[in-house]
């Protein structure tokens, strides 16, 4: 046990003396993805507020323009009325994306009594620009309203039966979770994933590169207790990595999502507790997982290439929750390393009632792998082919 | 006499890949690095594996120094089995070679106290060793500079001093002058005949005969990894034939019977 602490602090002082590596690990992750994603939905939120949209219209009428008044658009719109002799080119100024839209009414439009020659609605716009969709998507919500008022005055009402909208009211709390379990687990997955990667290899792979792990084995340190300590301290920093990246995108998602209103304070300390057993746990698995590999490789770059896949298949486990309807049911597949972690997160963030049997088997299931992995780094550590190839 | 260090008929193949058979220019994927090699070192004396690269001499000191273990055969020290006493023999010897780097990043005051803590020191005694240590090295003043910014000189005399932390009684040394500038490699062959009149037995491979001739009570003679001779400076050279001149003829020896 003593060992264990000696290697731990020893691994953990090589990054916390390093002021390089402080930053680089522990403040770099949660800053760069805080200014990443603020960046990136100040962006989107600006690109919406700021949209124009010009709309041509030929024999506007009165009712309409109050139509197109009333609905709200974070869009500017301004409407102009011109002539039938001018439709040719404000088609050519819309194909070349300096104008939004042109809608074109028959003359008869109003006074329309009802018969086989219906007047026509002609709608121009430029589906390849985004501006020109949106206020397509604005101005076809206003025709439909303006249809169905000029029908009423010709037809009277024509509607079989009425809709009642009604439903469970809204719960922020429902809401805000079902949103962060969308994304976060894969992207915790992501972050634990990624610190692991910025220290382990270097760890194991670039000591033995280096030559100074022999210097370790040589000592009366037990193989399991090098494993042991190295795996800790490494989760810990790793942990700590994952920690600066998870506060940088709950700093920063609100922005992202443009919900301003955001609340993360729906999550009680029982359930801050739970999230950080649960990627404590998980780095230990993915830490063990990357000292293997690092063993195994006779480089540090060798180590990296190697671990690729490994993150990658990750990723592709994490998509799970985005794709996912809530927390998976079946409890066998809480044995799943990573695969676990993602769901058990995802019923963390929605208030699954069964989280609790959840968190406990995949906590249970990542120690008990924990150890398998300790025993096979163990292993390696006692092997002279793996260890002192070359 | 009761032998500190008993190699008993060890045996080591390895097992070449593709591309290290390609390098040995050989068909064989297994190469034979040590065959039924035994010798004895005893207390308070330097044992000299004398030999051309290749001939086992570091895959030998690796099976002592428990960094391998030999196929066949066994090896004892202080009575305690390479092969099962593992720990027990890492706790008395000491095992200094250009392979084993200390890391970069720490100073020699840090990693002294790591690896004294690692050998299960008390703080008393670990500060007494490092201010024994250091100052024989004169690594007090650099005790904390970060071994990546020494000399490659004082590099080496903290690897030295590193690996002596724990007073071992056997201190294994492969090429113990090896890359070391004229005023180190006095200092380290002064401090082996220091440590032998403290008792401690010393078991070195080189290829330099000056070197064997200096510091050597008993020397062995290894070649394609058999040992072709051992025994006293005395008994191997003849008066008008050197350890050099008996070197070459046992080389020539081998070689020819070999082929």
């Amino acid at each position: 046990m003593k060992n264990i602490l000696t290697i731990f602090k020893k691994e953990w002082d090589r990054v916390i003396r390093d002021k390089r590596l402080v930053f680089g690990i522990m403040l770099l992750p949660g800053l760069m993805i805080f200014l990443v994603y603020s960046f990136i939905g100040n962006t989107i939120e600006s690109s919406q507020n700021n949209a124009e949209y010009q709309v041509a219209i030929v024999n506007p009428t009165d009712s309409f323009q109050s139509i197109y008044e009333l609905i709200q658009s974070s869009a500017t719109v301004t409407v102009e009325s011109i002539q039938t002799s001018e439709i040719d080119a404000y088609q050519q100024m819309i194909d070349d994306g300096d104008w939004q839209l042109l809608i074109i009414f028959d003359e008869a439009i109003e006074t329309y009594t009802g018969g086989v020659d219906k007047p026509s609605v002609e709608v121009y716009f430029n589906q390849n620009k985004s501006d020109s969709s949106g206020a397509f998507s604005l101005f076809s919500n206003a025709l439909m309203q303006y249809e169905t008022l000029l029908s009423y005055d010709i037809y009277g009402d024509t509607s079989s039966f009425s809709t009642i909208f009604e439903g469970t009211p809204l719960n922020e709390s429902e809401l805000t979770g079902n949103l962060l379990a969308s994304l976060l687990p894969m992207l915790v997955v992501m972050f634990l994933f990624v610190g692991s990667m910025a220290v382990g290899p270097e760890s194991i792979a670039g000591e033995k590169e280096r030559g100074t792990i022999a210097t370790l084995l040589i000592t009366p340190t037990k193989r399991s207790e090098i494993a042991l300590g190295k795996i800790l301290s490494l989760s810990v920093l790793s942990l700590l990595s994952a920690i600066s990246s998870f506060i940088g995108i709950i700093l920063s998602l609100p922005k992202l999502m443009m919900a301003q209103s955001m609340d993360i304070g729906i999550y009680g300390f029982t359930d801050y507790i739970m999230l950080l057993s649960l990627m404590f746990s998980t780095v230990l698995v993915i830490v063990g997982m990357i000292s293997i590999i690092s063993a195994y490789a006779k480089t540090l770059k060798e180590a990296t290439t190697l671990i690729m896949p490994l993150y990658i298949v990750t990723i592709l486990i994490g998509l799970s929750s985005i794709m996912g309807n809530g927390a998976n049911s079946n409890f066998f597949l809480y044995l799943v390393p990573i695969y676990n972690t993602v769901q058990t997160m995802t019923a963390i963030l929605t208030f699954n009632p069964n989280t609790f049997i959840y968190l406990i088997i995949t906590i249970s299931s990542n120690l008990v792998l924990l150890l398998i992995l300790v025993f096979v780094l163990n292993r390696m550590f006692n092997s002279e082919k793996i260890m002192f190839s070359k | 006499m009761n032998a500190i260090v008993r190699v008993e008929n060890i045996s080591k193949t390895f097992h070449l890949s593709r591309k290290q058979q390609k390098i040995e220019q050989t068909n064989n994927p297994k190469k034979i690095a040590v065959d039924h090699l035994s010798f004895e070192a005893y207390q308070g004396e330097i044992y000299g594996l004398l030999g051309p690269n290749g001939a086992g001499k570091t895959t030998t000191l690796r099976c002592i120094s428990t960094l391998m273990r030999p196929d066949e055969g066994n090896i004892f020290i202080n009575e305690n089995s390479v092969m099962e006493s593992e720990n027990e023999v890492r706790k008395t010897i000491a095992f200094l070679t250009s392979d084993l780097k200390l890391e970069n990043f720490f100073t020699p005051n840090y990693l002294f106290d790591y690896f004294a803590k690692l050998y299960g020191m008390n703080d008393i005694d670990t500060r007494q060793r490092k201010a024994l240590l250091f100052s024989k090295f004169g690594i007090d003043k650099f005790a904390e500079v970060k071994v990546g910014d020494l000399s490659s000189g004082m590099r080496q005399k903290v690897q030295i001093a590193i690996s002596l932390v724990h007073d071992p009684k056997v201190i294994i040394f492969d090429e113990p002058t090896n890359g070391l500038d004229v005023l180190t490699a006095k200092i380290v062959t002064d401090y082996l005949l220091e440590l032998k009149m403290q008792g401690k037995t010393i078991i070195i491979s080189t290829h330099i005969f000056s070197l064997v001739e200096k510091i050597c009570d008993r020397v062995g003679i290894i070649i394609n990894g058999k040992l072709v001779k051992t025994g006293t400076l005395d008994s191997i050279i003849d008066k008008d034939i050197d350890l050099e001149t008996v070197f070459f003829n046992l080389f020539l020896l081998e070689s020819g019977a070999g082929s």
